[in-house]
């Protein structure tokens, strides 16, 4: 055994970092004991009692950084410790990565000549300024903010319009460009297929299937959620479609969006008959002979929108895993739930996600509310208690007001989730999982406690719930995708492969009689 | 020039009624220490992330990082502003004035036990270990230790305040100080939520106030200056906002609201805000068992 220590003066870290840094101490190679922490007197009692006291350790005071390795053999020592310095150091090097840091886009323009895009997340109120100095210094601008006017956004995006450049936003969350994603967004393959969209999880679940099914992205381009509104015109998504046509890369484009106001799907429609390229329409629960009429390929749902497109794309049909419904497990559920387990409670951070399984479940099924169905009649009474079949997006405004959006803290849905799992009418709850740049580092693993809860109090209640997880990721995202469906799985929720399966899943364990499918 | 939002009142008169001069303690993203040249006491910049706290002035800031602050760079006060060195302005006469206020110990406690069920639960799930909550998988032998010691000294402070006992109320008190992972150690932290539950106004554990109050001498030692700053607060009945509104929450509030409120709590620190719910929830339980 061999010890080494150092004692670093007057020396202070926050508890998040030493506790972060303390556990990564402990796996580095050939440590048999790291200890990051505060020389105070009841501190150096413990090390004493775990045999680790040095006369360094003696002298060290409360306001002192102690750092003690202990390896198995004395030729480790150094280089172990040298390692546990790099992951001090690092955390610094990592806090001063970004020290060109400019107080204005003038001054960033002029810093970084080259730049030709800006990112925006500022306040509203100062949103608009800062996205038209961007114009000005000719460059292409997403913004993330919201709480800009209509009139605002349609003057940003005429400036833009007329000076050749893409303004995306306000309120667009994501988009891949050039292979980097902005925002929130999945790492995915590099490819030949161009999305347009208007919808932020919509857009990352196309993207997430086009990639699972073996294709890949030339350039994702948000919109903002109003572009489709009678006032914006659609100026974005008709800008978009023409820049995705003049890019040679892309072969296939992709729309994704609520279905457009009627003046403005027709200007849309219109562009999609003068576009060179085949276009893949896929407006959730929208006008199927009206895309034909002018050309496009309708799609009914995300999962259908991503496989024409591959298939478009010169993807050989042969070798995609269409990913089928799981036919006997419904049946298996089915069978399991008692006649009073009736109903699907839907808990959603993506919006899209949300709205693309309650369009499936209203096919099928009467009674739906939501927070954000379209049919005032549906919607919920009380955001916060559950009608027959509901389906809430916890990212709408009722529930952000003031907190991180689920997809940054999915921790926000834990309470509801388990209200409704108590509720015995309930058979099937399901839920998503987004992962990629931007989102939560472990969706799943936050609600897992609670999943693990539910499920354990059914049980002991005599009843079957059943839940469903959909994972929206690709391998190559961070976290790992496997290991969040892994945990899933593990928990005794049913893993939906997409989030068309998660809603016809859903849908079709807790139909009853003649409307099997 | 950088506005305050919001001060400490206590901060705010330091400021505004001596000449107040000192220098940096300590550096973080989100926070800096000045130590006060008059009293050695240290007083906290806050960035606008951080909730209202004792001697602390929060400012209309998301970072402070690339503001090149060091320890001992010279703070002082002039026309109204804060100045360190010449790298940060900060304008006071913005700030509205804070202070702890604890809510009062209720008569009817039917809220406060419906809720106490939940959020024990709560923190069972969520809370964070590493401190006195303990991980199923300690990383290493020194951490499965203090967890242990961590476990003992609480128990042993909470039968102590059950039984009505004060000859060693302030000895078990003082064997948690600076014990624990963290910048403010987990003893600490305990401390300061069970502090400021002995001192809710009609509080069954109310006799212990006294105690906490002398026995806070005792500690200074013992501890680093920027825990022990917090934990001399909490002796006096003052903490930080997030921790006021969970009292108020769970004594007075709904199942869903002390959650929200616990969240909060939760989210301070590494595993501080677990070790500060445990303390919280320790007083609220003997002041439940004491008081009935």
């Amino acid at each position: 055994m061999s010890i080494k220590v150092v004692i670093k003066r007057n020396t202070y870290f926050d508890s998040v970092s030493l506790m972060s840094l303390s556990t990564k101490a402990n796996q580095i190679e050939g440590v048999e004991q790291a200890i990051i922490g505060m020389g105070t007197e009841m501190n150096k009692g413990v090390i004493r009692n775990v045999g680790l006291m040095t006369p360094e350790v003696e002298e060290a005071t409360a306001g002192d950084l102690m750092i003690i390795v202990k390896t198995t053999s004395a030729d480790q020592t150094e280089s172990a410790y040298l390692a546990v310095e790099e992951l001090l150091t690092n955390k610094d090097k990592a806090q001063a990565k970004s020290d060109i840091k400019y107080a204005t886009i003038d001054s960033a323009a002029q810093g970084i000549p080259d730049a030709n895009f800006a990112v925006i997340s500022v306040n509203g109120a100062f949103a608009v300024r800062e996205a038209r100095k961007a114009l000005e210094n000719d460059l292409h601008v997403m913004l993330f903010s919201d709480n800009v006017s209509v009139e605002d956004e349609v003057e940003l995006k005429t400036l833009a319009h007329e000076k050749g450049l893409l303004m995306m936003g306000p309120d667009c969350g994501t988009a891949i460009i050039g292979n980097t994603g902005l925002c929130f967004a999945n790492a995915v393959r590099k490819g030949n297929i161009g999305i347009v969209a208007a919808s932020g999880t919509g857009s990352q679940e196309v993207s997430v299937r086009i990639h699972d099914f073996g294709g890949g992205i030339t350039q994702l381009i948000g919109t903002g959620g109003r572009d489709l509104s009678k006032e914006v015109g659609g100026m974005m998504m008709l800008d978009g479609i023409k820049a995705l046509d003049a890019d040679e890369a892309t072969k296939v484009i992709v729309l994704v969006s609520k279905p457009p106001e009627a003046s403005v799907e027709k200007k849309v429609l219109a562009q999609i008959k003068e576009c060179s390229k085949p276009v893949v329409v896929y407006f959730i629960g929208g006008n199927e002979e009206a895309v034909v009429a002018a050309g496009g390929q309708f799609a009914k749902t995300s999962k259908e929108a991503a496989l024409k497109a591959v298939l478009l794309a010169g993807i050989d049909e042969a070798g995609i895993n269409k990913r089928a419904l799981n036919i006997p497990l419904v049946e298996e559920v089915r069978a399991k739930l008692a006649p009073e387990q009736k109903y699907i409670r839907g808990l959603f951070c993506g919006g899209t996600l949300c709205d693309e399984s309650m369009y499936l479940a209203m096919e099928k099924l009467d009674n739906i509310y939501s927070n954000i169905q379209k049919n005032p009649d549906f919607l919920l009474k009380d955001i916060n208690v559950s009608q027959e079949h509901t389906f809430i997006d916890f990212g709408d405004d009722d529930f952000t007001n003031g907190k991180p959006h689920p997809m940054i803290d999915p921790s926000s849905r834990i309470e509801r989730f388990l209200q409704e799992a108590k509720d015995p009418t309930v058979g099937v709850i399901v839920m998503d999982f987004v992962l990629g740049f931007g989102s939560h580092e472990d969706p799943v693993g936050v609600m897992l406690p609670a999943i693990i809860e539910a499920k354990q109090l059914a049980e002991k209640e005599g009843r079957h719930l059943e839940i469903i997880g959909y994972v929206l990721g690709t391998d190559l995202d961070t976290p790992n995708i496997d290991e969040q469906v892994t945990k899933l799985v593990n928990a005794g929720v049913t893993h939906a492969s997409s989030s068309t399966n998660a809603g016809l899943l859903a849908r079709e364990m807790v139909l009853k009689g003649e409307n099997h499918e | 020039m950088i506005h305050a939002k919001s001060g400490d009142d206590y901060f705010l008169q330091q400021i505004v009624a001596t000449a107040f001069t000192g220098t940096v303690h300590s550096v973080f993203k989100h926070a800096l220490n000045i130590r006060s040249d008059g009293n050695d006491e240290i007083f906290t910049l806050a960035t606008k992330a951080m909730d209202r706290a004792p001697n602390t002035l929060v400012i209309d800031l998301d970072t402070l990082d690339h503001l090149y602050i060091n320890q001992q760079d010279r703070v002082s006060v002039r026309d109204n502003q804060l100045l360190i060195e010449e790298k940060l302005q900060i304008a006071i006469h913005t700030a509205t004035r804070w202070q702890c206020q604890l809510p009062i110990y209720p008569a009817d406690r039917t809220s406060l036990k419906m809720n106490m069920i939940r959020v024990k639960q709560f923190i069972d799930l969520h809370g964070k270990g590493g401190g006195i909550k303990r991980n199923d998988l300690p990383v290493s032998e020194f951490e499965a230790e203090t967890s242990r010691l961590l476990q003992q000294r609480t128990t042993l402070l909470y039968e102590e305040i059950l039984n009505q006992r004060l000859d060693c109320f302030q000895t078990y008190a003082t064997d948690l100080v600076g014990l624990g992972p963290g910048l403010t150690p987990s003893g600490d932290d305990f401390l300061v939520g069970l502090f400021a539950i002995i001192h809710l106004e009609n509080s069954p554990c109310s006799m212990y106030k006294p105690l906490c109050e002398s026995v806070i001498k005792m500690m200074q030692p013992l501890t680093n200056e920027i825990s022990f700053t917090t934990l001399k607060k909490a002796a006096h009945g003052q903490v930080r906002e997030s921790i006021c509104s969970f009292i108020h929450a769970i004594l007075y509030g709904t199942e869903v609201e002390s959650i929200e409120a616990l969240r909060r709590v939760l989210a301070i620190g590494s595993s501080s805000g677990t070790d500060i719910a445990l303390g919280l929830i320790s007083g609220l339980e003997a002041n439940i068992v004491l008081g009935g």
